[in-house]
């Protein structure tokens, strides 16, 4: 049979050559790695956590390359500074940076914003609670980590999952709080949400200390003095150590001592530097989610890399960062801000290495599926106790006192 | 007696004045948005640092706690444009002022009872790290979850709402510094300056002499945490988000000191030349250190840089680079 060229034909085929070139051309473009910046506090007062996302950027680099990504990380040091945040974050755009990821703090994530929202770059925020980030209506700047007020909410809630689990219920506790911008906006939300997360205890006292102190014998005896059944702390790392040497030598033996959701308890130093006194520490956080492949893998990689270091959230939260913009770039098949904008905008990534729902972002920038698990230090590790479907090892609470621990 | 301004510019130096204001003004027109960020920071420290100076460089009184007066400056400036709305020019005169009374009733209680060298140091320390905890507590001003100001990227710069891009800013502060430039040339060759002179040199001599000493320090006081409150309002407005730890913390009362130590303690133009060295040097660490990997090589060189010359050039490097370039000023 004879086929003639019809006019027909002709637009078709040559619409279906347009889509063809078109997809060729997206996929060379998608060849091109694209340039992501990192931009976290690798010196200064922050430098200890710092240090522990870098981590995950060094993973970053070696990992999403072999999982197909075309991806190129720079990373620098923002000195715990917000003032060197910015003028970096200048630097890296400068430098042709498609993409910003960090910067672990509240302030220095707030001034590398407003260059990304200056510059039309996207920025994808590792770690920073304050809610005020997401609320100044940025359009690049989107958050892969709960807002305090997220944290608050989440944290108190586990406090009766844990209770239901051991069938222990304190009927008091006593609050102690860092006095700091994450301490006292944790102790704004627990206020405002205890009257609705139908605890069974009440909080009989309140302590709040100077993060810079250098003794809190004063505040764990007070701590002590208000027999309470429970300690909840909202500590930061160094605080919460001698906290914890305090309460051993003044034998303070509550139920158990549990955070809601502050950094501290699950990190290496603490294990380090207590040993079998950090151990039924509990923290009620987001955290990598052990029955992932994805963060299987992740934490293998990690435990390879850096062995005798624990991998926390820290690492997971600022590995996942580099993941959304390696998937956002995918999708776009572009570098082009709006581009990359628009497939942040519909991120939807399902194989995660925190515990959650799929990567989403609300319209302010926001991922609001971060589900806070319990974590109990366990044998020197941070371990998931619960939710179940996601526990390793089962909760211990109340915890075994000073003298009973091997 | 250490160097100081002649009464009149000599033509030579009319001349090494008028090409530095016209490379500056010129600088961001040839430069990229990065490096303007950076000579942003060149200039907050040069205008901080020549604020700190009348205190003590002119005065002789050490005070290690100016973080204090940027604080008041920023926080004053800020509270009133995010409550009030109040235009930040008004807060920032607003700033100014609660900042001189702090500063003189700080340096009036200390003077009066005879408060003085590291004491009197100790004190200005204390007193930046009892207000550093106080808006730890002062919630009308966010406490210690921040008072963040809105932010708004428009297309063009709003000056008279401290609104618009660093370039803006890196103007503004470039005419800060300046006149705090002339204000500083200005009070040298009046009475006040030479009565601050005298008093630096030599408190005694100076109250033989009849000169009434407590009313001129506490004066210095005054002026200098004035204008660094109004240097704490820019900041304010340029980073659009403070918190009482970095506002206040003690290490931005060290970083102010620095570059007029390292510059020239007491000099007109040491400051701006700290600074300059300062910032650009740390840029250049910061971008070194990165490349080699190397974190907080930048602390290193502060370190290795003050110590170097505080052995080398202790009077700092302005003088000796002055006499270098034949700009000597006038001795009295």
């Amino acid at each position: 049979m004879r086929h003639t060229l019809t006019r027909r034909d002709f637009g078709l085929g040559a619409t279906a050559s347009g889509a063809l070139l078109a997809g060729t051309g997206r996929a060379r473009a998608a060849i091109r790695p694209i340039k992501l910046g990192s931009l976290l506090p690798r010196s200064g007062y922050e430098a200890p956590i710092g240090q522990s996302c870098q981590r995950a950027v060094e993973l970053a680099k070696k990992m999403l390359p072999e999982m197909g990504h075309a991806i190129e990380i720079v990373d620098v040091d923002t000195e715990s500074k917000p003032e060197v945040a910015r003028t970096q974050a200048e630097k890296l755009i400068r430098e042709g940076v498609e993409m910003l990821v960090g910067a672990f703090d509240s302030g220095q994530s707030f001034a590398i914003a407003q260059v990304a929202e200056q510059h039309g770059i996207p920025f994808v925020i590792n770690i920073a609670a304050d809610p005020a980030i997401t609320e100044q209506g940025f359009k690049y700047v989107f958050r892969n980590f709960p807002t305090s007020v997220m944290l608050g909410t989440q944290g108190l809630a586990r406090f009766n999952d844990l209770f239901t689990a051991t069938g222990a219920s304190p009927k008091t506790a006593v609050l102690m709080v860092v006095n700091d911008t994450f301490g006292q906006t944790m102790l704004r939300g627990i206020h405002a949400l205890m009257p609705k997360a139908n605890l069974p205890f009440e909080i009989v006292d309140t302590i709040s200390y100077d993060p810079q102190a250098k003794d809190l014998s004063i505040e764990v005896a007070k701590a002590k003095a208000a027999k309470a059944d429970l300690l909840m702390a909202v500590t930061r790392l160094t605080d919460v150590i001698l906290i914890v040497r305090e309460m051993v030598k003044q034998r303070y033996e509550p139920m158990g001592i549990i955070s809601p959701g502050s950094p501290g308890m699950y990190q290496t130093q603490f294990v380090k530097v207590l040993g079998k006194y950090a151990d039924y520490a509990i923290t009620n956080i987001p955290w990598l989610d052990p029955k992932q492949a994805f963060a299987h893998r992740f934490e293998a990689a990690f435990n390879q890399a850096y062995p005798g270091e624990v991998c926390t959230l820290d690492a997971g939260f600022t590995f996942e960062g580099f993941v959304i913009c390696a998937d956002a770039y995918k999708r776009a098949g572009s570098t082009r801000p709006q581009a990359l904008v628009e497939a942040l905008k519909a991120t939807n990534i399902k194989e995660r290495v925190m515990i959650g729902g799929p990567i989403t972002f609300d319209a302010k920038g926001q991922n609001v599926n971060l589900p806070s698990a319990v974590v109990q230090i366990r044998g020197g590790k941070p371990i998931v106790v619960l939710p179940a479907e996601n526990a390793e090892l089962a909760p211990i609470f109340p915890v075994p006192g000073w003298s009973q621990r091997g | 007696m250490r160097a100081m301004a002649a009464r009149d510019l000599s033509p030579r130096r009319a001349a090494a004045l008028g090409l530095f204001v016209a490379v500056m003004l010129l600088l961001p027109l040839l430069v990229n948005a990065y490096i303007v960020s950076v000579l942003v920071v060149v200039l907050f420290s040069a205008y901080f640092g020549q604020s700190w100076n009348i205190m003590t460089g002119f005065a002789g009184q050490l005070s290690l706690g100016h973080a204090l007066y940027v604080g008041l400056g920023a926080y004053t400036s800020a509270a009133l444009f995010v409550h009030f709305g109040l235009l930040p020019w008004l807060g920032m005169l607003a700033g100014m002022a609660v900042a001189a009374l702090a500063g003189g009733a700080i340096a009036a209680l200390s003077f009066r009872f005879r408060v003085g060298g590291v004491y009197f140091a100790l004190l200005t320390i204390a007193f930046a790290e009892f207000t550093r905890i106080l808006f730890d507590h002062f919630g009308w001003v966010g406490a210690t979850e921040g008072l963040f100001l809105p932010v708004a990227n428009l297309a063009h710069d709003d000056p008279l709402r401290l609104r618009g891009s660093p370039r803006m800013f890196y103007y503004l502060l470039l005419a800060l510094s300046l006149a705090a430039l002339a204000l500083s040339h200005h009070l040298l060759n009046r009475r006040v300056g030479y009565y601050w002179q005298a008093i630096r040199e030599d408190e005694e001599a100076a109250r033989a002499l009849g000169i009434d000493v407590f009313r001129y320090k506490v004066a210095a006081m005054a002026l200098s945490a004035a204008m660094t409150a109004l240097g704490g309002g820019v900041l304010a407005f340029y980073d659009n988000n403070l918190y009482p730890d970095t506002v206040f913390a003690m290490s931005r009362s060290i970083e102010i000191i620095t570059a007029p130590i390292i510059g020239g303690l007491g000099t007109l133009f040491g400051p701006v030349l700290g600074a300059v060295l300062l910032t650009g040097l740390g840029e250049i660490m910061t971008n070194l250190s990165n490349a080699a990997e190397i974190s907080g090589l930048k602390q290193w060189f502060y370190g290795a840089a003050l110590l170097a010359i505080v052995a080398l050039q202790p009077s700092g490097l302005w003088p000796w680079l002055r006499r270098r370039l034949g700009l000597e000023e006038g001795r009295r």
